[in-house]
């Protein structure tokens, strides 16, 4: 399972880099947000899935609205000149890392 | 719940996510956010600046590109002013020419006053000077003096005693009438039938000569240009 997703990580990866898109340097900062959490999210729904806890719904509305909600925070952040995004990335950043080890330890048991 | 549609949705989001890190990839490597961060406001003002100086500049290039062309049209101006100065100095007089043309010399007659005769009837007066110079310009003279003294538009010849005004000044006899025009033309002009050389030479015995030249020399006019009184119509109400 998490080998499949890696698998498709890499493909997005080399999709990305294929496509002859450039962001505007303006959004950079909001993407870079949108990404924690959408890593964010898709960790945490692996962890679902290897708990038998996945829901399709919540993963993929967590996942838009997070990365949306990140990106929309950073800017406002940036409106109210308040470094908002902090939140985001402190918040996003420890579930990552929660996740994270719930991952590695549940791949731990099952080798 | 391990569906087949979570594990399709996990990789769907997973391509996206995979997609979105590499363009920021792509974008922060070709934006480098050090730069963009300390030296944005510099690289602002910068652009501003030179914007500003840009039209400036585009300004200047206008206006000197107006300045070019008037210069040029100055030059073209002045050329053409000099010329027209040049022409009008040649009609006033004010030039001295040279060209073919005729030269009609006057004397008063040698021939010895006989009693009862009046003596007025041999010497050269200022009307026949007149005549003679309206018969050459009738001709076609262009430029006529006498005794150098150039005749222009206001030239006077005048009785003034024993001697004639010619632009105010004091001409005696022999008189040398020059004229500038075509020899031919004012030759046989001059010497008409019955015309006033000949009644000059025949009538009264005055000595007149007359011969044409290929190249007659005038001087320019020398007394001073006085316009007091008149003035040019101002352009608006220029008559018609």
């Amino acid at each position: 399972m998490w080998l499949l997703s890696l698998f498709c990580l890499f493909v997005g990866l080399l999709i990305g880099f294929k496509l002859p898109i450039l962001l505007p340097v303006v959004f950079v900062k909001y993407m870079s947000i949108g990404i924690l959490a959408a890593l964010d999210s898709v960790f945490g729904g692996i962890r679902a899935y290897m708990e038998d806890a996945f829901d399709n719904v919540i993963f993929l509305s967590g996942f838009v609205m997070n990365t949306l909600m990140a990106a929309g925070l950073a800017y406002l952040g940036d409106r109210l000149n308040l470094e908002l995004y902090l939140a985001a990335v402190v918040v996003f950043g420890v579930r990552l890392f929660q996740n994270l080890g719930i991952i590695r330890r549940y791949l731990l048991k099952k080798y | 719940m391990r569906t087949k549609g979570g594990q399709i949705s996990i990789m769907i989001v997973c391509l996206i996510v995979g997609i979105m890190i590499s363009v920021q990839f792509k974008t922060t490597e070709n934006y480098d956010p050090q730069v963009r961060e300390t030296r944005f406001e510099d690289l602002t003002n910068q652009l501003n600046t030179i914007i500003e100086e840009r039209d400036a500049l585009a300004q200047e290039v206008l206006s000197l590109r107006e300045k070019l062309t008037n210069i040029n049209n100055n030059q073209q101006a002045v050329t053409d002013l000099q010329e027209e100065l040049k022409k009008t100095n040649l009609v006033a007089g004010l030039l001295p020419v040279q060209g073919p043309g005729i030269v009609v010399t006057l004397n008063d007659s040698k021939r010895k006053v006989q009693p009862g005769e009046n003596p007025n009837y041999s010497l050269v007066h200022e009307d026949d000077l007149l005549h003679i110079v309206n018969e050459m310009r009738a001709s076609g003279a262009e430029a006529i003096s006498i005794n150098d003294e150039r005749i222009t538009a206001m030239s006077e010849i005048r009785c003034a005693g024993t001697t004639i005004l010619v632009n105010w000044n004091k001409t005696v006899p022999p008189f040398e009438i020059r004229a500038i025009g075509d020899p031919v033309i004012l030759e046989s002009g001059m010497s008409i039938k019955g015309g006033y050389l000949e009644t000059l030479k025949v009538l009264y015995g005055l000595e007149v000569q007359m011969q044409t030249a290929d190249r007659v020399e005038i001087p320019a006019y020398k007394g001073p240009l006085r316009v007091r009184y008149s003035a040019p119509f101002e352009s608006e109400e220029k008559a018609d």
